[in-house]
């Protein structure tokens, strides 16, 4: 049994405790106002982000395991993760400040980010993969609700049904994997099974290979991976651009690591080729999500556009991960830095939705002057996202490409992988720069300045900071990255 | 026998759960949802999981289904839906739904399956109840979280701020 006082057990109760104590404090006060829901969860979630940092500083963490004969794991790479996650949590839960005020609910609201963040939080600890899905579970069922938040707003409605719809979808495909699994080797420990997989018989692989094939699909539709993006545009465009910016930042990223916990380790495992899939998924889905991105007119759109491209160049360092050393480190880092990017770029999106009311392209002209501090913070991001030099962006893109360039020395195709990478960024650099453009080059309707939200300028200068400052200075995060992959020593192996 | 117990089972859930799906009449939908749920439950008896044979019953059944049917009886919105379809849309989802059985059932029947031994003993139940309390008590807890979530955000979706609003305003 896992300790009482060890990371995971600890944030679910500190989080968990908070997220149902929201709603049940609304129902006993009787004063309106969003704020304090919003300051609580914050605490809570600053609270939680000290004791992963306390856990870590004061080394109660393991260093990062693949497997575990528990469901969770106390280790660095799920500290890593959680440590993203509460970032994006943070950005999340302040930067809605000024969006919910006079909305409905806001206590519910507040409460069900805390809940979700839980959920991805325990996908990265997990080495279960009952606990995988539930955690897979608390971290979408919340999503659902919050995207369909604007309930008088068709697209919003529309946005949680499709959600909603292919979540099912994808959580109906991972449970048919994880029962495949379960049935071949009779355990839902993550360690058993990649053992068990690794003794069976010829007659058997390739069921095994359906039940990781299952595992791509269903996390694949989380993540965004061409074919099974479909969905996305329509949910990040139709739920609230605060809650696009969890799913971006959030949702995505716990898929990623449930990827990493499951997929890339059952490869490594297995000895499978799956590098070559893989590789054609990223550079598949890369393409695709920027092709689309640069016909979008609409802010939101085009940002959830290319958060499918940014889903494709993270997958670059985990095809390259059975052959080259940087590949997951690289894939790490590109993690933290776009969510934070991301969510960056979302909130600046909600602030100017508070604002203005518009998220068309053509309705932000002049936006550098009415809005300086988003419009700058936005820029700042997007340069991030496009890998601009001296950003954060920039560094994680160079390991990733790097990481392919290395495993060329083994697969002769791998460098197409970084071509098709940079081409991609060349492409991406277009349509934020188009949008860069329209906020500081045009003249807009009028050039008087407004008030922006004071939440969003507050997230705007926290990730200005972050972005800059890890660009400046990489190094400590690389190292953490570092430590935050998975030691490979003492696999089984069917060779 | 088994066989062929197995076979009708298969009709009957199969057959139930496309009624469901494409009957207009959310009642009789539902019934047809009850019938599915039900099949399922008979194949849990026929893998000798008679334990999980009788939650389904209990649960899905007796609760899940009859709890839509109350909620189709007592709104009867039935009129607000308008029929949308599109005949090729319809068409490619029963063209990729035949691709992927076909492509799943030819890897399970290719693969070595009948060869396995199947005269293993009956899940004890005991030994459920022993591991969720020990090995799988994390996940027990964020079950509760689940429900929790799902409860809290069921409440919001389905409350309705105009009638509340408009009850203070008398």
């Amino acid at each position: 049994m896992i300790e009482f006082t060890s990371t995971p057990i600890m944030l679910t109760l500190i989080l968990g405790a908070v997220g149902v104590l929201i709603p049940v404090i609304n129902v006993a006060r009787k004063e309106k106002g969003s704020s304090v829901y919003g300051v609580i969860a914050l605490g809570a979630l600053l609270a939680a982000i000290g004791f992963v940092v306390y856990q870590i500083l004061t080394k109660h963490v393991t260093p990062s395991a693949i497997f575990s004969s528990n469901v969770l794991v106390d280790d660095t790479f799920g500290s890593f993760f959680a440590i993203a996650m509460l970032i994006v949590g943070i950005m999340t839960t302040v930067g809605s400040f000024n969006y919910m005020r006079g909305r409905a609910n806001p206590a519910v609201y507040y409460s069900l980010i805390l809940l979700s963040s839980i959920g991805m939080i325990l996908i990265a600890y997990s080495t279960d993969l009952v606990m995988l899905f539930i955690a897979w579970e608390l971290m979408s069922i919340p999503t659902y609700v919050l995207a369909g938040y604007l309930k008088k707003d068709p697209s919003s409605n529309e946005a949680a049904i499709k959600y909603f719809l292919f979540g099912a979808l994808s959580s109906g495909i991972i449970i048919y994997g994880i029962s495949i699994a379960y049935g071949l080797t009779g355990s839902t420990n993550i360690e058993q099974v990649i053992v068990g997989f690794s003794k069976l018989g010829p007659d058997m692989m390739p069921l095994a290979i359906l039940a990781v094939g299952m595992f791509i699909a269903g996390f694949g539709f989380k993540i965004g991976l061409v074919p099974f993006h479909m969905w996305l545009p329509d949910a990040y465009e139709g739920s609230p651009p605060t809650i696009a910016a969890l799913l971006a930042a959030g949702t995505k990223k716990a898929g990623f690591a449930a990827v990493l916990r499951v997929i890339i380790m059952g490869a490594i495992a297995l000895n499978l080729h799956w590098a070559f899939a893989l590789a054609v998924i990223a550079i598949v889905t890369m393409t695709v999500g920027n092709l689309a991105a640069i016909k979008q007119r609409n802010l939101t759109r085009m940002l959830a556009y290319s958060s499918i491209g940014q889903a494709g160049y993270i997958l670059i360092g985990l095809s390259v991960a059975p052959i080259s050393p940087i590949g997951i480190q690289a894939s790490l880092f590109h993690i933290l830095n776009h969510s934070v990017m991301k969510a960056a770029a979302f909130i600046a999106v909600a602030g100017i939705v508070t604002t203005l009311g518009v998220t068309h392209i053509e309705k932000i002209k002049g936006l550098g002057k009415r809005m300086p501090i988003t419009a700058l913070g936005l820029t700042i991001s997007l340069l991030a996202l496009a890998g601009v030099p001296p950003l954060n962006g920039f560094w994680s893109k160079l390991m990733l490409f790097g990481s392919a360039i290395d495993a060329g020395h083994t697969l002769s195709w791998a460098p197409y992988l970084a071509v098709a990478g940079v081409l991609n960024s060349a492409l991406s650099l277009a349509y934020y720069g188009w949008i860069i453009r329209k906020m500081y080059f045009e003249e807009g309707e009028s050039n008087k300045r407004l008030k922006e939200p004071k939440s969003v300028i507050a997230v705007m200068i926290f990730s200005i900071i972050f972005i800059v400052g890890i660009g400046v200075y990489p190094d400590p995060v690389i190292e953490f990255a570092k430590s935050a992959v998975p030691i490979m020593s003492g696999l089984p192996s069917i060779h | 026998m088994v066989d062929s117990v197995f076979l009708a089972l298969s009709v009957l859930t199969i057959g139930s759960a496309i009624v469901a799906l494409e009957i207009r009449s959310l009642i009789y939908g539902s019934i047809a949802l009850m019938l599915t749920l039900s099949g399922v439950a008979g194949f849990f008896l026929l893998l000798d999981a008679p334990f999980v044979a009788m939650f389904q019953l209990s649960v899905y059944v007796g609760s899940i289904a009859v709890l839509i049917l109350f909620t189709v009886m007592l709104v009867r919105r039935e009129l607000i839906f308008n029929k949308v379809e599109d005949k090729r849309r319809r068409y490619a989802g029963i063209v990729l739904m035949v691709v992927l059985m076909l492509g799943i059932g030819t890897i399970i029947i290719g693969s070595g399956l009948k060869t396995m031994d199947t005269n293993s003993s009956a899940v004890d139940y005991k030994k459920i109840g022993e591991d969720f309390l020990t090995y799988y008590s994390p996940a027990l807890i964020v079950m509760a979280l689940i429900l929790a979530s799902s409860i809290i955000g069921a409440m919001t979706l389905a409350r309705r701020e105009d009638v509340i609003d408009g009850q203070r305003a008398d």
